[in-house]
């Protein structure tokens, strides 16, 4: 432990998830020297759970790997508390995941004619990020089919298994209904005995995430270090840089001292770390001279809709691997993908579902609503036991008063407001029913009726951009007012795209690792 | 699909208490089946015993159960064999003597005796058992706690609390390790010296054992047997009804089928 604080790292990575993790890779294999410093632990290699937003012993939640304190969402005006889809541990919330890595479109980051972009573009182009979704797809070992709409090249893809007897089918069906379908890209080695770890932690190095594909090659190279219950309090620093970072290990005080600092802690504990660490010269937050840093928090609208397959299609198991883009842009409107999410309902799911439903309503919050919550439940079940789930994953926009904040009476505690746009809101209601009419022929039931926000999907709230009035880096993630510090994670995005956000939040890193590699220029030695 | 059945073969067997009575039958079962088995007791004699009727593949190991170094050191030993991929946590003590007979001292050495031993060996065979990702655990038990017989306090809290013990790991580790079954299994009332004269022969009751031992299933996992049987959780009247108008029947599941 000592070895951790009594000298100057390359590179602190304050985040050990998808970001902080190919981020640290790329730099400790250039022979930097590289310290994660992770608040979540360790974890044993052979586990296998799966994310569980019921269970509520902080410690327990800890000892998996599950971010252990509820998150305060006010939506809308209404309060409410509850576990998000976070993770907490070495690979972060990617250890989680159904490891589906799909790149955006060119109007994602570009205007383009016919489809303007709604911050007017990232501040680097789609040709400037393909390289870097290039080495991302190779490094995480992404398998798949080409889309049949895009004519971008995918020069790393990987041939997938053949698809299962039921999803050649249920695709076939697709194409009838005049889609495009197309095998999903997964990060996945299918290794054999693979047991599809999507949802849950994969025991082997088979799924490729923040994990398998970041943190552990990271070590491997022997110039990296990762420090686990580690959770760092806050970034000091003056006149343009980062001095060191505060955390507490075994309930003591530390001090962390590097050449760089990566923030890559998530789109929500990292702005909330940054409005923490306060100071005389950043009263609101360090680097938050601008009063930036918080907002224009996104998420994705979650359009859960059960498609049945046809009755001669036989699965083993979930659809998982289709996936469809002839919606992505439609009729002048961003929508987003449409992919099998890879699970089949269970009750399980379904009652919690439907608690999430009951807990954000309007209803008050008696035990007896959320016990009868198990009656239609039960008969949804029956009902769709047979149908596959398939999520339209939706762009949401970005509005500075969507946003992380701090709420002063319990500074620890995770905080957002989100308010739906009527823009969003309508735009919504017409994807919805594109979809329909894009499924015509088929038997198909939306999921929901109020707007599901995917909270697993936060991003955005640590933009980048060339104006450092309206963002908080710079085109290189380079915080603006901190010239050492960098944004790893997806709060750099500045709109939230129609896809998964996985793959570039680690193209992203991948591209951030180079610019900070070029700035340290030679390895340090100790 | 791995067979972890077979997997678990490739590893060593732990028995607790195989200086005489079931512990022996049990070691020398699953010897019997081709299995490593390391036997541990405190008793040096009885242990030699166990090894000159189980051949080579037994290994005796000295210890007292109750200390947890002691235990660690053993397991240590055990290593040296091979991973421990099974555990019967089979040791225990049944002094019989009425409560006024006992002092609180005499009470608590019982249940550090039985419940300790189950703990830490438990504990030590998780060290291989979480890096494997594998393994299986069965705990002897009995249904003493539900009604005691008289005479029987001490016993009857240990092994209550031992069964308690199985269903907080299982809290702990169902989730994460799906592969590292848990289980109970009473072998019936045997004619050991901690039994009856008119007992079930210890070596037909370790038969049943010994298969349950080397059943790797996930669904195994909180199961309790008795004999060759499976006990099912008792049902509410509500689910009762439930079950008869969903026509679902239970399933219980046997030994010695074969």
């Amino acid at each position: 432990m000592t070895d951790a604080v009594n000298r100057i790292w390359d590179v602190v990575i304050i985040g050990a998830g998808m970001g902080g993790g190919m981020a640290g890779r790329a730099l400790a294999e250039q022979g930097f020297s590289v310290l994660f410093v992770e608040k979540g632990r360790a974890g044993y290699r052979t586990e296998r759970q799966d994310l569980n937003l019921e269970m509520f012993v902080p410690e327990a939640r800890r000892a998996r790997g599950y971010w252990p304190d509820p998150v305060v969402a006010r939506i809308d005006g209404r309060v409410s508390e509850f576990y998000a889809p976070l993770g907490s541990g070495i690979g972060g919330s990617s250890v989680f995941y159904a490891a589906t890595l799909e790149r955006p479109e060119r109007h994602d980051l570009e205007d383009t004619s016919g489809r303007p972009h709604p911050t007017n573009g990232w501040p680097i182009g789609f040709d400037d990020m393909r390289p870097w979704y290039d080495e991302a797809e190779k490094l995480l070992h992404v398998c798949g089919t080409h889309d049949p709409l895009s004519s971008e090249p995918d020069p790393n893809m990987l041939t997938p298994p053949p698809p299962g007897e039921g999803d050649a089918v249920f695709a076939a069906e697709f194409e009838k209904a005049g889609l495009h379908p197309y095998r999903l890209h997964s990060a996945i080695k299918y290794k054999e005995g693979c047991l599809d770890c999507l949802g849950r932690k994969c025991p082997r190095r088979c799924k490729m995430d923040g994990r398998s594909a970041g943190v552990e090659p990271a070590i491997e190279t022997g110039n990296a270090m990762v420090l686990t219950d580690c959770e760092v309090e806050a970034i000091r620093g003056a006149d343009g840089q980062v001095s060191h970072i505060e955390a507490i290990r075994d309930g003591a005080p530390i001090t962390i001292r590097a050449r760089a600092y990566v923030l890559a802690a998530g789109a929500l504990a990292s702005p909330h770390l940054l409005l923490s660490s306060t100071c005389d010269a950043w009263p609101n937050g360090f680097a938050n001279s601008n009063d930036q840093v918080g907002r224009n928090l996104m998420f994705h609208l979650n359009e859960m809709i059960a498609i049945w397959p046809p009755k001669s299609a036989r699965f083993d198991g979930a659809s998982k691997t289709i996936s469809i883009r002839d919606l992505y842009h439609a009729n002048g409107q961003r929508f987003g993908t449409i992919q099998a999410m890879g699970i089949d309902l269970r009750y399980g799911e379904i009652l919690h579902y439907l608690r999430g439903m009951l807990q954000r309503s309007a209803l008050p919050n008696w035990r007896i609503l959320r016990e009868l919550a198990r009656v239609p439940a039960w008969v949804a079940l029956r009902m769709l036991g047979e149908a596959k789930v398939f999520v339209g994953l939706m762009e949401d926009l970005p509005y500075p008063e969507n946003r992380v904040r701090i709420e002063p009476k319990n500074p620890r505690q995770l905080v957002f407001d989100y308010h739906f746009n009527d823009e969003l809101k309508q735009r919504r209601k017409s994807f919805r029913r594109h979809m329909k009419k894009a499924l015509k022929g088929m038997r198909s039931m939306f999921l929901g009726i109020q707007p599901e926000l995917n909270f697993g999907h936060p991003c955005g709230t640590l933009r980048f951009g060339c104006d450092p009035a309206t963002s908080v880096c710079d085109p290189d993630c380079r915080a603006h007012e901190a010239r050492n510090l960098f944004i790893a994670d997806a709060s750099f995005m500045p709109t939230s795209m129609g896809v998964n956000p996985s793959l570039t939040i680690a193209a992203n890193a991948l591209r951030v690792a180079h610019i900070i590699a070029a700035d340290l220029k030679e390895p340090a030695r100790d | 699909m791995t067979d972890i059945g077979a997997m678990l073969k490739g590893g060593v067997a732990v028995v607790t208490g195989a200086s005489g009575g079931l512990g022996r039958a049990l070691a020398l079962e699953l010897c019997g089946k081709g299995m490593t088995v390391a036997g541990m007791a405190r008793s040096g004699d009885g242990l030699a015993e166990t090894a000159a009727m189980a051949g080579p593949d037994f290994h005796p190991i000295r210890a007292d159960l109750s200390y947890a170094e002691a235990v660690i050191a053993a397991f240590k030993e055990i290593r040296a064999i091979g991973p421990v991929t099974v555990l019967v946590n089979n040791a225990a003590v049944y002094p019989r003597r009425d409560f006024l007979d006992e002092t609180g001292s005499s009470f608590m050495a019982t249940i550090d005796t039985n419940l300790s031993g189950t703990v830490h060996a438990t504990r030590a065979a998780l060290e291989d058992m979480v890096t494997q990702g594998f393994g299986r655990i069965l705990n002897v038990a009995t249904f003493a706690d539900l009604t005691p017989l008289p005479a029987s306090s001490a016993y009857s809290v240990s092994k209550g609390a031992a069964r308690i013990f199985t269903r907080a790991v299982i809290a702990d580790l169902a989730d994460r390790f799906p592969d590292i079954v848990i289980g109970d299994w009473m072998p019936g009332m045997l004619r050991t010296g901690m039994g009856i004269p008119d007992g079930l022969d210890p070596a037909q009751s370790a038969k049943w054992g010994a298969e349950l031992a080397l059943w790797h299933d996930p669904s195994l996992t909180g199961a309790v047997f008795e004999m060759d049987r499976e006990i099912l959780p008792p049902r509410s009247l509500k689910a009762r009804i439930r079950d008869k108008l969903l026509m679902r029947r239970q399933v219980v599941r046997r030994l010695g089928q074969g």
